[in-house]
């Protein structure tokens, strides 16, 4: 099925976020109209090889960014998404420097030379080069001004599971995904839920909002998600207290911590999706505040976190401050071992 | 119910220096191994934080790391055999949650805080199959989420190269699975069997498992057990060589008993 490129969101209230962006569509989608020789994409191979190569772990000294075997395996990645037959050309990697027989490919060469240098030069992450993200069974599309989702919060549709293998009543209700991004979260999840559970997704940033509606699209979730464009619950006004489930991945990094990041994140990536204030927790925050008032009794919420201090404080906070509101609030751990993850239930 | 017995049969002394050399990159923490192909693995080892790719083994030793794993877990009886109450047909008719539960999840002990923090694309998961020892990773997907299927799927053929459940020769009749990997000429597979499963469908795996029980209790024969299946020996020959871990840990074991390895 060809999807179309842009197209209104009818259900969405507050405003359509598709009219003024300009979305970028992922390379593993575009036609491979453009045609070049075997030769030649050798030669291109062989540059960005090389160029990879002297790169060794300066990045990771520097700033924890990739080192050159990291990002030969991103080229690969590159490789895949811009040629039609990137197996052939893949497996045979010292046959055909003479071959002139035509190859097809999805970018022009000299806009691989072009991405690759952005990549490696410039540090532009690699997801945006390609503009997509595998994430779970999902392929998003990304571009500059949405948060590439991380795997560790593919984690929270398995906690989403969890709750709603538990209780069946949280497959058929409403959803939300708060500062949605891709709309990876609402994504996810909708493809979890029963034939009447729905996901309300929203993100303050219009390109966001822009970019999940077109991945919303691609899997064939319009009538399950419905992107909406604002502030944290103010899309969510008219259903207060409706909500089975909140999810969110909120920015979490504290403010003088940006300046640190690796270049990938800190120079490119959206500082809103980042920057959670001086403590880091200023959304967190107020998403636990608001939270009560948006869920059901006996609603589930998910939310990220930076880490092992900040679940342990807002599991305090919750407990504390939030008295009698929330039952089973506990931390959960990330593959790595840091407790990522903080979750509970609205008490009935 | 009848408590299965299985086997390791890999800890063969000629093959002690290598798995002295590969053991320790499977106890430090970041060491990953990844089975790219059939043919051959990759050895991931961990230096300081960094990842780095530093040679490659046949597939045949990385079955020996498993085997020196697996064997140091547990004390083995004279002939090698242990007793862990459960077969390995019982985890490969587990469902893919009930295999989860057994196993334990890990992933590369990232530096740092991680999360919106980090941008790496390093998505490897490693499961280790607690009541076995045994270990499954993958990496080569692009996403965490496949890389946890990839490493499942690929503990399933570990489980059935690995796990051996005893079988009665006397008695012997093959299972339905087994008799579904057979070529139709067999005169044994009845109609009601399907067309035959190759190496590709999930169901393989089991009836690879049920092939390798009877192999092991005909003591290598390829004769003895085409025998059992209704097959010419040629036949059953070439099925074994059809996939690449089958072939492996038949010529393995063939090769401990002393037998030429099938070619």
């Amino acid at each position: 099925m060809r999807l179309s490129f842009i197209r209104p969101i009818s259900c969405c209230s507050v405003s359509s976020p598709a009219t003024s962006v300009k979305l970028q569509k992922p390379l593993f989608l575009r036609p491979p109209t453009f045609k070049t020789t075997i030769s030649d994409l050798k030669k291109w191979h062989l540059w960005a090889k090389s160029l990879t190569c002297s790169v060794g772990s300066t990045f990771l000294e520097l700033d924890n960014g990739p080192d050159s075997e990291l990002l030969l395996r991103e080229l690969n990645w590159l490789v895949e998404d811009a040629i039609q037959t990137p197996k052939s050309f893949l497996q045979q990697p010292h046959k055909n420097y003479n071959d002139n027989s035509s190859v097809s490919i999805r970018a022009s060469l000299e806009q691989l030379y072009m991405l690759w240098k952005q990549r490696v030069e410039e540090r532009r992450p690699f997801q945006y080069v390609v503009g997509c993200e595998h994430w779970r069974d999902l392929v998003l599309s990304v571009q500059e001004g949405v948060l590439i989702p991380r795997p560790e919060t593919e984690l929270i549709v398995d906690l989403v599971n969890d709750a709603i293998k538990e209780n069946e009543e949280l497959r058929e209700g409403l959803w939300a995904d708060l500062g949605t991004g891709s709309g990876a979260l609402a994504i996810g999840i909708a493809r979890i839920l029963g034939s009447s559970g729905r996901v309300v997704a929203t993100d303050l940033s219009p390109v966001a909002a822009a970019v999940a509606s077109y991945n919303v699209q691609r899997y064939d979730l319009e009538e399950k998600v419905h992107v909406k464009q604002g502030s944290w619950f103010e899309p969510l006004r008219d259903n207060e207290g409706e909500f089975v489930g909140l999810v969110s991945n909120p920015p979490y990094i504290p403010s003088k911590d940006i300046g640190g990041l690796q270049a990938e994140v800190g120079r490119h990536e959206p500082r809103l999706a980042l920057d959670g204030g001086a403590s880091g927790m200023n959304d967190l925050i107020h998403l636990c505040d608001g939270a009560f008032s948006m869920l059901k009794p006996g609603g589930f919420f998910a939310f990220e976190t930076n880490g092992d201090e900040q679940s342990k404080f807002l599991v305090h906070y919750i407990e504390t401050k939030k008295q009698g509101n929330f039952s089973k609030v506990k931390m959960v751990s990330d593959f790595a071992g840091i407790q990522r993850f903080i979750t509970g239930f609205r008490g009935r | 119910m009848v408590r299965s017995v299985f086997k390791s049969f890999l800890n063969l002394p000629k093959t002690i220096t290598n798995i002295s050399i590969l053991t320790p990159s499977f106890y430090r923490p970041n060491s990953i191994s990844i089975p790219r192909s059939y043919s051959t693995t990759r050895i991931y080892l961990s230096v300081g934080k960094k990842i780095g790719s530093l040679f490659s083994v046949p597939v045949g030793e990385q079955f020996q790391e498993f085997g020196s794993l697996f064997s140091a877990k547990y004390s083995t009886n004279g002939d090698g055999s242990v007793d862990t109450g459960i077969g390995g047909r019982e985890y490969l008719l587990m469902s893919d949650e009930e295999l989860m539960k057994q196993c334990e999840l890990s992933t590369f002990k990232a530096s740092g805080p991680g999360g919106q923090h980090r941008n790496k694309r390093e998505s490897a998961v490693r499961l280790k199959h607690s009541p076995t020892g045994i270990i499954a990773q993958a990496v080569e997907d692009r996403s965490q989420h496949m890389n946890r299927a990839s490493a499942l799927s690929r503990l399933r053929a570990l489980l059935a190269l690995k796990v051996r459940n005893n079988i009665d020769l006397d008695t012997y009749t093959p299972p339905q699975e087994l008799l579904q990997i057979l070529p139709a000429k067999s005169t044994i597979r009845g109609s009601n069997c399907g067309p035959q499963i190759g190496p590709n469908n999930p169901k393989f795996a089991l009836g690879m498992q049920a092939l390798l029980d009877l192999l092991f209790a005909v003591e290598g024969s390829v004769s003895d057990a085409a025998k059992k299946l209704g097959l010419s020996t040629g036949a059953l020959s070439r099925l074994l060589l059809s996939d690449d871990n089958l072939r492996m840990a038949v010529n393995e074991f063939r090769v401990s008993k002393g037998i030429k390895p099938l070619k």
